[in-house]
């Protein structure tokens, strides 16, 4: 398939630190539109390679293409501004301020004044979490903080939307709603999940990337990922001498 | 649900004091007091300059002296050499703007943690401090104004009215238009904090990651909310120097700049009103303890800024105005339970 159809490629991503290897040499690639999960054990390296997409690390080697064009080492804010939205592992809030203005904040930097005012509030709305408008985000449980920023991530509407365990944290409720939500997104984006609850991850993907120690492990629908003895050995900590 | 600047009664009554403390002040206070209030005037000005920028931007600068001297001197020099102040004092605000923006690019664009910037503006004012004490001799002259070192510039015209450099202010005239400064500086921060890009500052405040991560140019945003903080500083230089006549180095010393950071602190970091009310507190105090001649000074403004931080860590005015709401609270929450045992006695 040509790049024109891909909205993300990397090629032979490497991040290290010092001597420890997070990311190491992946192939990835995504369609435009296309709904993926991320699966691996903690400490895989899906964080670190979220982080190299959204030049938040600079890759040690490789390189980032964002709809064709090579990012790599770009500024956060210039990937971001190509249409990229990313919800991070813990949530990445204004603290001080209020549900409504964080999340008007983020639909600012696409509409005008008015326009963002109606955005933040359908997105409130959307999310869950309109009861909670003048409500101090640093006050929030955990699950609420989640909804919020997703809510943030959805304001700015980006063609590429990347989350970080999306899920942890939230009551059953709150996760049927993301489920929803996500679905949705996937409708207008390409969509990235990371997420280690599998009944999460059943109700979402279809097409599914394993990561383990840094690199891409199995890349299989999710009915395949789940029956996959060598996987599932990944995921029960054992260390596996199995061939990838 | 959006914080709308004309809705607010503390902006409406900041203002109203002001105002009235502008007009009335002159009719009823003699010339000592007249004096004395200008300086906590000038300093008031001086203090908003750190309030804004570590209050609403995050960026904690140990160096404002910096801007307050260079802006002090700026003024000096230019008026002892033009003759009239108006311009002198236009560039006492847009130089040290330039300068703090310059500085601010290779703090912000260097990707300089807080620790370092610290450490940075406070050497870039030691230099300064440095520097100016050794231009003593008459080399050290710029067109008819010798900097003087140690001994500073003496005889530094009193401001005009704008246009006729022989219409000097007298002090009460002075008073009524450093107090329209303050006003408009206070009147212009509120309506930046107010907007977007003072939103924008807030959330890099509260969380630089995700500001980027929404796409904001933090580096650009805080170049620029430096500059405005050091051209206000410098324009309160440039007041402190016409206010005096007579503008020494101490207005580089770290003395000056940690003063700044005591006013804010002791204020409210993220308030402007409170380090308002703060200068004018210590100064009044600061004065009262130099007459008293009890102990050193500073000794006990040290003791008492102390007992401020740590039984009011958050500052004077969030403390008050915590208080203020507890009590409407409280009051509230009586007056609700009167009503409902009265319902309750009548229902009965």
């Amino acid at each position: 398939m040509s790049d024109d159809a891909h909205i993300l490629t990397t090629d032979k991503l490497l991040m290290q630190f010092g001597g420890v290897t997070a990311v190491d040499n992946v192939d990835f690639s995504l369609k435009e539109g296309e709904l993926r999960c991320l699966l691996g054990p903690n400490g895989a390296g899906k964080s670190t390679f979220f982080k190299c997409l959204t030049g938040q690390l600079t890759p040690t080697a490789g390189t980032v293409r964002f709809r064709g064009e090579d990012v790599t080492g770009w500024n956060t804010h210039d990937i971001v501004n190509l249409g990229v939205g990313i919800k991070t592992q813990v949530p990445n809030l204004f603290n001080g301020i209020s549900v409504y203005e964080n999340i008007r904040m983020a639909a600012r930097r696409k509409h005008l004044k008015p326009m963002a005012r109606e955005k933040a509030e359908a997105m409130m709305e959307k999310c869950g979490v309109a009861h909670l408008a003048k409500r101090e985000v640093g006050l929030l449980a955990h699950g609420q903080r989640q909804l919020v920023e997703l809510a943030m991530v959805l304001a700015e509407e980006p063609s590429l939307v990347l989350l970080d365990e999306p899920a942890a944290g939230m009551t059953g409720d709150e996760r049927d709603r993301l489920a929803d939500l996500v679905l949705e997104t996937a409708r207008s984006a390409a969509v990235i999940v990371v997420e280690h609850d599998m009944a999460f991850i059943r109700r979402i993907a279809k097409f599914v990337t394993v990561f383990n120690r840094g690199a891409i492990f199995r890349e299989a629908m999710i009915d395949e990922i789940l029956s996959d003895r060598a996987v599932q050995e990944i995921y029960l900590g054992k260390q596996a001498d199995v061939a990838a | 649900m959006e914080k709308n600047l004309a809705k607010d009664i503390g902006f409406w009554v900041m203002l109203g004091i002001g105002l009235a403390v502008m007009f009335i002040g002159p009719m009823v206070w003699g010339l000592f007091e007249i004096m004395q209030i200008t300086q906590y005037v000038v300093l008031s000005v001086y203090a908003l300059s750190l309030a804004y920028i570590w209050g609403f931007g995050g960026i904690l600068s140990f160096g404002q002296a910096a801007f307050f001297g260079l802006g002090a001197y700026t003024f000096a020099v230019a008026s002892i050499n033009i003759g009239e102040t108006t311009l002198p004092f236009a560039l006492s605000f847009i130089l040290p703007a330039l300068f703090g923006a310059a500085l601010g690019y290779f703090m912000f664009y260097g990707r300089l943690s807080d620790v370092y910037l610290g450490v940075v503006t406070m050497v870039v004012t030691l230099i300064f401090w440095k520097l100016i004490n050794h231009t003593a001799g008459p080399e050290y002259s710029i067109g008819a104004a010798r900097l003087g070192g140690f001994n500073g510039i003496p005889s530094i015209p009193i401001l005009n009215v704008p246009g006729d450099a022989g219409a000097w202010l007298d002090p009460a005239q002075m008073f009524q238009v450093f107090m329209g400064i303050l006003i408009i500086v206070y009147l212009c921060l509120r309506l930046i904090i107010a907007s977007d890009f003072g939103r924008v500052s807030v959330g890099i405040r509260e969380n630089e990651t995700r500001a980027s991560l929404l796409g904001y140019d933090i580096r650009r945003h805080k170049v620029i909310v430096f500059a405005i903080g050091s051209g206000i500083a410098g324009m309160s230089g440039a007041m402190w120097a016409t206010y005096q006549t007579f503008i020494d180095p101490n207005a580089f010393s770290m003395e000056m700049s940690a003063k700044a950071l005591v006013w804010v602190m002791a204020g409210g970091v993220g308030t402007l009103a409170g380090p308002i009310l703060a200068v004018i507190l210590l100064q009044w105090l600061s004065l009262k303890l130099g007459t008293m001649h009890i102990l050193n000074n500073y000794f006990i403004l040290g003791a008492i800024l102390m007992g401020l931080v740590l039984l009011l860590p958050r500052g004077l005015l969030p403390s008050v105005r915590m208080l203020a709401e507890r009590l409407w609270h409280m009051g509230r929450q009586k007056m609700e339970e009167n009503a409902a045992s009265r319902k309750a006695t009548s229902d009965v």
